[in-house]
């Protein structure tokens, strides 16, 4: 759990000296143009309008280091809690 | 005054018509059985009062508050029944309020008046229109057009609108003109799909000029005897009925002759799946799904597609030196 923590702080990292602010959204957007168009479809039509404009939106447009840094640090944080016991 | 003049031409156009009449079935004519019961699509009552109105006004007349009066142009009847206005009005696809279909609530909040339209780019004449100013101008009509989604439905809806070709006369394209692009507002406070802000925006459309010179090209202004509403691209909309709906720009601002073929909206995001052309062809499916056949909203009867959606006879000549190009998606 501690390597996968570290290692999502590595992506963080990563992205954060790659593309600056860029949105998680623009970069998913330049990996599959089509992707995030399929994912709002299946979400708005067959789950819940507001999950997309509420749930997930505000995540694609956060910069994309942002969830990676969250995970990494929540992983991580868990992780060394757990070995002091 | 005007009214009386409209109707009279209309009278008189008719009666130059010879007295002999040459029926000829169109390829979307259905058997009497498989016409909707009128009374499904308006309501009992509702089907009663309007029927009583057109025994009484003769042609179908467009006139409601905001809209000036416009004939129906009985040459496009489209041979099946016109789909109920409720469903219509409710059952929508603008991408920047959302990917769902009940986007119609959300959509009231799109400001429709000021609105102005910019003609430009390879023209004599560039102009920027008023809405209401190019209601006055141009010759309003109105045509019951078929309207087919690439997602596989239909409905059939009274348009009330202008030739394209009568706009472009207005403002004289060069020759150098190939492309007509239309372009979607943006109006990132009413609409909440802007906020991806990765998309490449505003949403564009296009046609080639023969396209736009096609007596079907078409620029919608009402529906049903009413202004627009914003959830079907008020104030302003664009409709060739042999394509799929998403060539169908909404809420209009901007209008460009260009040399240049334009890339698309959607072309931009799945190119695989939605193409510049994007003509009806049941023989060509979507890559996740058939287009055979299509479901008619409001009733939800299943119905075969035809190629150009029934509207070959008018537009099958503008492919004819194109087989080299990818006109059905």
């Amino acid at each position: 759990m501690r390597l996968i923590g570290l290692a999502l702080l590595a992506l963080a990292a990563g992205l954060f000296f790659m593309f600056g602010s860029d949105p998680l959204g623009a970069l998913l957007f330049r990996l599959d143009s089509g992707l995030l168009s399929l994912v709002q479809a299946g979400v708005q039509r067959y789950l819940l309008p507001m999950l997309w404009d509420d749930g997930l939106l505000p995540v694609l447009e956060a910069p994309a280091w942002i969830v990676p840094l969250l995970l990494g640090a929540a992983l991580t944080l868990f992780a060394w809690m757990r070995a002091r016991g | 005054m005007l009214d009386l003049r409209a109707r009279r031409a209309f009278i008189e156009d008719n009666e130059r018509l010879p007295a002999m009449h040459i029926l000829k079935s169109r390829p979307w004519n259905l058997p009497e059985s498989s016409v909707t019961p009128e009374a499904l699509v308006f309501g009992r009552r509702k089907a009663l009062v309007l029927g009583a109105g057109m025994l009484a006004a003769g042609p179908a007349m467009a006139q409601q508050a905001g809209l000036p009066p416009a004939m129906r142009n009985t040459r496009y009847a489209p041979g099946r029944a016109i789909t109920a206005e409720r469903e219509v009005t409710t059952y929508n696809n603008f991408y920047e309020f959302g990917s769902h279909k009940t986007i119609s609530a959300a959509a009231q909040r799109m400001p429709q008046r000021p609105w102005i339209v910019k003609v430009e780019g390879m023209v004599e004449s560039p102009r920027e229109y008023d809405i209401d100013d190019l209601l006055r101008r141009m010759p309003l009509e109105e045509r019951v057009y078929r309207l087919r989604c690439v997602e596989a439905w239909a409905m059939v809806v009274p348009w009330t609108g202008f030739p394209l070709s009568a706009l472009l006369a207005e403002v004289k394209p060069l020759s150098s003109a190939r492309y007509v692009v239309f372009q979607t507002a943006t109006l990132p406070s009413v609409m909440p799909g802007l906020r991806q802000s990765w998309y490449p925006w505003p949403y564009t459309e296009g046609c080639t000029i023969a396209e736009a010179g096609n007596e079907l090209s078409f620029m919608v202004v009402g529906a049903y005897g009413k202004l627009l509403p914003p959830q079907n691209g008020g104030p302003l909309r664009f409709h060739q009925p042999w394509k799929y709906g998403f060539k169908a720009g909404k809420s209009l601002v901007t209008i460009r002759l260009t040399d240049q073929r334009p890339s698309t909206f959607w072309e931009k995001l799945q190119p695989q799946e939605y193409g510049f052309w994007a003509n009806v062809n049941p023989a060509v499916h979507h890559p996740r799904w058939s287009q055979a056949q299509e479901r008619m909203l409001g009733t939800g009867e299943t119905v075969p597609t035809l190629l150009f959606n029934g509207y070959g006879d008018f537009v099958a000549d503008l492919y004819a030196n194109l087989q080299g190009e990818r006109l059905w998606a």
